[in-house]
């Protein structure tokens, strides 16, 4: 109790305060690029706080970490383009309100989202860190590899009735995850001597490819400006209101956003998808999910929100990363000598401490933020379209190249671009081959370890408790559209 | 059945076909352990994109996208003449994306970053309101030069050239 006391009075100081409103604003404004996401934002923020404290560098880092992800939130809506893979699920709902003219709620409900998902993952965080810890060491890499299947196979739910494309698309980006040396062996494999790939696909171009360069490029052909396609009307508060409306759901998106969190390696973009599908399911509207209902922005924001501090326990106490933006995070605090790990709750205790009380702050600010700024950064919808796919193409190119300082990584987006442009003309949508992407090493490397500890046995995969419901709640999201349009077409035959 | 081989959603299927397969055979040079799970993947996902194109050609109605992630209501094309006209813009913005990024491959991004303003503020902006465009791209480009090249530390001047 102590160490939080001493912490509420380190963030207090002027200097963490005036570093956390930074951290915040620069956040939502890395979020609102399209194509600029946390790790883009840390990456490129590292060389002005690297002279600093180690703990105000952190609070500064952690409120960018967590603020873009609101600002992704509001490119999600208006502009169709998720700012991080975090973003993904915010769109299905998102963007149609925003089509509907109900912008400004989407975007209220988001910045609430923000405040009550944040601050309820952040104090859950902070009075069971321990037990969330112990409970993720009980994953085996047979568990780790059946949690990154049942966040695929979830596809199923997010591509509406075309799970066999949605698998497929995943399946490609797996594959894609499996370019460059082999974790286990060592080995080089399907970069065709080309050096760029060598370390795998970089996960922040292909992002940048897959969803700005996409949007670019369908913005282009359109020839139309993007206020048309996104009316902002509706109050932001009109959306605080409506989100209160939906307690029940509220729980469960916080419940669903902190227990995805904790798992390590399982990121926020599974915790929106998750929470969405749930709410779906929830609903006695379902059919209005995926075409703007406030709901479905509700459950997956507040997920996504809640996650980030569970995120943060694998990454901080094990050391492993829950997502794209977790691992930049923590190659952050390594950076200032916080080396991850369970001691790092007693060694450095006032740090860790009081980045969580920062964060808990932070959720409030993006709030005051949200409402009062929020509404100035929709401008960029107002913007004719001659500048914007300019501006999208730019930023994002610039983003991209900014990681490395190699032009082969806008290549990389471009390429990347055309595939998201040639998938969307064919009918499938990016997100399962991102999904893939980003998941592929981790199901790669527990398929193996898996293996390896049987001894070549595939009975691992079963035998443990954890393992046979992952299993289950995975055989039930695959079957589930198919028995659901089979119990559709029953019932429709009665009648 | 010729009708469903002017689709792009049957083409991309077909396209996939041979990357699954390519990506099967070129593994089977890599060490066991390296090749098991990419061609593991290939012939699952060669299986499931056949079944998808069976699922195809065995219906009987139009094919149609189904896209719930990104937004595809421009892409649906109502008439000849619009079809024309988007696919001239989609290639005039794949024109200025490539030059532009030559551009900034020969002498750093911010050429890159001035290319793509100007080019498609001339190219997809009207003519009454092309002077006006030039300034916003010039004013865009210089934004760019002090948040990424001077705040952030980013070589905006860096190219093959020098």
């Amino acid at each position: 109790m102590d160490v939080v006391l001493q912490a509420i009075a380190f963030v207090f100081q002027w200097q963490n305060l005036a570093a956390l409103a930074g951290g915040t604003i620069y956040g939502i404004i890395i979020g609102v690029l399209p194509g600029l996401g946390p790790s883009a934002g840390m990456a490129l923020a590292l060389p002005l706080v690297i002279k600093w404290d180690p703990a105000t560098a952190l609070i500064f880092m952690g409120a960018l970490y967590k603020c873009s992800n609101y600002g992704g939130s509001i490119t999600a809506i208006l502009v169709n383009t998720p700012g991080d893979a975090s973003n993904a699920a915010t769109i299905l709902d998102g963007h149609p309100m925003c089509q509907l003219g109900r912008g400004g709620v989407a975007l209220g409900l988001s910045a609430t989202s923000a405040m009550v998902g944040g601050t309820i993952g952040m104090v859950c965080l902070i009075s069971s860190a321990p037990f969330l810890a112990d409970f993720a060491l009980r994953f085996g890499p047979a568990e780790y590899f059946l949690t990154a299947m049942l966040a695929l196979s979830l596809i199923a739910a997010v591509v509406q009735g075309a799970t066999i494309k949605g698998l497929v698309a995943a399946g490609l980006g797996l594959l894609l995850s499996t370019v460059g040396f082999d974790v286990i062996t060592g080995e080089l494999r399907y970069t065709l001597g080309w050096a760029p790939i060598e370390d795998g696909v970089p996960l922040i171009q292909a992002l940048v490819g897959l969803f700005a360069v996409t949007q670019a490029l369908v913005l282009a052909e359109s020839g139309e400006s993007i206020s048309r396609l996104a009316r902002l009307s509706g109050g932001f508060w009109e959306g605080v209101r409506t989100y209160f409306r939906y307690p029940a759901s509220i729980v469960r998106a916080s419940l669903i956003g902190l227990f995805v969190g904790v798992l390590p390696a399982v990121g926020q973009s599974s915790a929106g998808l998750l929470a969405w599908a749930d709410a779906r399911r929830a609903s006695k509207h379902p059919d209005t999910f995926g075409k703007g209902d406030p709901e479905g922005v509700l459950a997956s924001e507040t997920a996504t929100n809640a996650c980030m501090p569970g995120d943060l326990v694998c990454t901080i106490a094990l050391g492993i990363p829950g997502s794209v933006g977790a691992a930049i995070f923590l190659g952050v605090m390594i950076i200032f000598g916080i080396i991850p790990g369970p001691l790092v709750f007693t060694e450095k205790a006032d740090v860790i401490y009081s980045l969580f009380v920062a964060l808990v702050l932070t959720s409030f600010v993006v709030f005051i933020i949200g409402m009062t700024v929020g509404r100035r950064l929709a401008v960029v919808t107002l913007l004719p379209n001659e500048v914007i796919v300019p501006l999208i193409l730019v930023v994002s190119l610039l983003g991209s190249f900014a990681i490395r300082n190699a032009m082969p990584d806008v290549m990389i987006s471009l390429a990347f671009g055309a595939l998201g442009y040639v998938m969307l003309k064919g009918g499938f949508t990016p997100i399962p081959l991102l999904l893939g992407l980003v998941l592929g090493e981790m199901v790669e490397t527990n398929y193996h370890r898996a293996l390896m500890i049987s001894g070549g046995s595939y009975s691992i995969f079963y035998s443990s408790i954890i393992s046979k419901i992952l299993i289950l709640l995975t055989v039930l999201s695959l079957a589930g559209p198919y028995l659901g349009s089979f119990w559709k077409t029953l019932t429709q035959g009665e009648k | 059945m010729r009708e469903k081989f002017k689709l792009t959603e049957v083409w991309c299927k077909i396209a996939l076909i041979f990357i699954f397969s390519a990506c099967y055979v070129l593994a089977i040079p890599f060490p066991e352990k390296s090749r098991q799970f990419p061609q593991l993947l290939a012939v699952i996902s060669l299986v499931m994109t056949v079944i998808a194109l069976i699922v195809d050609f065995s219906r009987k109605d139009t094919l149609r996208g189904e896209i719930t992630g990104v937004d595809d209501t421009e892409l649906k094309v109502l008439d000849a003449k619009t079809k024309k006209a988007r696919k001239r813009r989609l290639y005039q913005a794949w024109a200025i994306i490539l030059v532009s990024t030559g551009v900034g491959f020969l002498g750093g991004f911010l050429f890159s970053a001035l290319c793509f303003f100007a080019a498609f503020a001339l190219v997809f902006g009207s003519v009454e309101k092309r002077v006006k465009n030039m300034i916003i791209a010039v004013a865009l480009t210089i934004v760019v030069y002090f948040v990424f090249g001077r705040t952030m530390g980013v070589p905006l001047l860096e190219g093959a050239l020098w």
